[in-house]
């Protein structure tokens, strides 16, 4: 999977899940902090990702510094689906 | 008073951890020296017997620290949310009169006289400060909730009345000095506040989670920490449960709490299916007594839709509309009485005197809000609110209070909210000639981020009824429909 396709895919969950258009993520964006997501949102978006993408996660990999921001997520759905 | 709580279990077990939170861990030696230490910073900076004292960190360590501290120098502290700014911080401010803000930055500076928590713990005296000046019956807490009025009103608590209620838990929940208590619920939720005395009183390890680490990492981080209770709100164990699913295991939890809002059927299958260790023991309470009833531990098997049994030492009762006891069966208003029935709300005598009621003109009885039935056991069975309170991210939030701060965004015209349903989370539908996604960011300058809908739909007119009141069902017709 190309990261493009995975900042696409991400953009898409979180216009699901928080009910308002995301677009243009930029790398540096931090996901809780700029993007107002929290506990729950969070996982919302990894189970939006689930569907769409086939994302399979290990609830015992599972970081918080994984959601710091759109680029480490990013490197952490590519490590999770390599 | 509160603090001696932490004064025993450092007598105690002075080398046993206190709390765990973002990477530092203290013990109930260093805990309790580093509330005397904040004790005497506060009474530097003119902390007195009968003053309010207002706390908002995100470092749950230090203001758990800070708590004792305040009861230590005879004040009341308030623990806000660390996103309470602009209106709602004014609004606080100007309710209770604080003669300190304690906190991480001072972005208010025009609110109240402010200092960094961090100062706090760097006073160098450890030593004992006189003895507290306040007496049990003194207010020691103030904790502010939502109500059907437009703005947060402050339930006060003496310390008998905290200690009282911390007793009565304990006696239903039994936290054990060995356990390790995760708690991933801000200080500013009263539950979890409540967490860092029942875990002091059990000399317990608790164990603070940070937003970020309740989420996604929760299965992780309650693993790591060996965690042995985790007092949760819906989300939180749903999140858990569907972790769950995908793998793990938490061998050492033997206890989930459930707070809040009615815990799914689905979840308590799933969490029980994957640890069978696991007692979950549901709870129904308000502020206002800090709890009401709780459930035997696993008890929601033989009472499937029951929410708890009245602490030992307190009665519930059900009343009609003319204040008349109604049989077991019958749908009524839960009434509490007991010595966990708190002192009243912050300068609302009418407020006070209206959901305090004083029968025969004496004797305070909760009048909770809260519809409900009692069966012929005892249990309780919640099933609603008259008025408008919802959850909103498992916080406890007034559509009153949400379209009040939507109101106050310049741009909109009208705005009105409608309250979760089983199929769609809140909505708030607007008048207005911005887009709704600046409807949601401009309301932030007005309340608590949390509080907002995730949603908003722009609409040409709000449906009226006869009254010229907003039509709601009408609204949801509309809303609903054009999904």
């Amino acid at each position: 999977m190309e990261r493009e396709e995975v900042v696409t895919a991400l953009e898409k969950a979180l216009t699901e899940v928080l009910d308002q258009p995301v677009h243009d993520l930029k790398g540096d964006t931090r996901l809780f902090e700029d993007l107002h997501l929290d506990s729950t949102t969070a996982l919302e978006t990894l189970m939006a990702l689930e569907d769409t993408i086939g994302l399979e996660v290990d609830p015992e990999e599972l970081d918080a510094d994984d959601f710091e921001t759109v680029d480490k997520f990013t490197d952490f759905v590519l490590k999770a689906k390599a | 008073m509160l603090h001696e709580l932490l004064d025993r279990a450092a007598a105690e077990r002075p080398d046993a951890p206190a709390i765990t939170s973002g990477g530092r861990r203290v013990t109930y030696r260093e805990l309790a020296e580093l509330s005397l230490r904040m004790a005497d910073a506060l009474s530097g900076r003119g902390v007195r017997r009968g003053e309010r004292v207002l706390l908002r960190s995100a470092d749950g360590l230090a203001v758990a620290a800070a708590c004792y501290a305040v009861s230590r120098t005879g004040a009341a502290f308030s623990v806000l949310h660390e996103e309470v700014r602009g209106e709602p911080l004014r609004h606080v401010v100007g309710d209770c009169e604080p003669v300190l803000l304690v906190g991480d930055d001072d972005s208010d500076p025009e609110a109240v006289r402010f200092e960094h928590i961090a100062a706090l713990s760097e006073s160098s005296h450890a030593a004992p400060t006189d003895p507290c000046p306040a007496l049990e019956v003194d207010p020691a807490c103030l904790i502010y909730t939502s109500g059907t009025t437009s703005l947060p009103k402050a339930v006060v608590s003496t310390h008998q009345q905290m200690l009282w209620a911390i007793g009565a838990i304990q006696q239903c929940l039994n936290y054990q000095p060995d356990d390790v208590i995760y708690c991933p619920l801000p200080l500013s939720f009263d539950y979890g506040l409540y967490q860092v005395f029942l875990a002091t009183n059990a000399r317990a390890h608790l164990w603070l989670g940070t937003p970020a680490e309740s989420g996604p990492p929760l299965l992780k981080n309650l693993a790591e920490a060996k965690a042995t209770v985790l007092p949760g709100v819906p989300p939180v164990s749903d999140r858990l449960a569907w972790l769950l699913q995908r793998g793990g295991d938490l061998p050492h939890l033997r206890l989930l709490t459930n707070t809040g809002a009615a815990l799914s059927e689905k979840t308590t299958e799933k969490l029980r299916r994957h640890l069978p260790n696991l007692r979950i023991a549901l709870m129904y309470g308000l502020t206002e007594c800090k709890r009401t009833a709780i459930m035997p531990p696993d008890g929601d098997l033989d009472k499937p839709g029951a929410c708890g049994l009245p602490l030992p030492g307190t009665e519930v009762f059900v009343i009609d509309d003319e204040g008349n006891r109604v049989p077991p069966g019958e749908i009524g208003q839960f009434v509490v009485r007991g010595p966990h029935v708190m002192a009243g709300y912050w300068r609302r005598p009418e407020l006070t005197a209206e959901r305090f009621y004083r029968k025969d003109g004496l004797f305070p009885e909760l009048r909770t809000g809260d519809y409900g039935r009692m069966d012929e056991d005892g249990y309780l069975y919640f099933s609603g609110r008259r008025d408008d309170i919802y959850k909103e991210r498992g916080f406890r939030v007034s559509a009153t209070e949400v379209e009040a701060a939507a109101n106050r965004v310049q741009e909109v015209e009208k705005a009105a909210v409608l309250p979760p349903t089983e199929d769609r989370k809140a909505v708030l539908a607007a008048v207005t000639g911005i887009s709704a996604e600046e409807v949601l960011e401009k309301m932030r300058e007005h309340i608590e981020p949390f509080k907002i809908p995730r949603r908003c739909v722009r609409l040409e007119s709000l449906p009226t009824n006869n009254n010229g009141k907003i039509d709601r069902r009408e609204l949801a017709t509309i809303i609903e429909g054009s999904e």
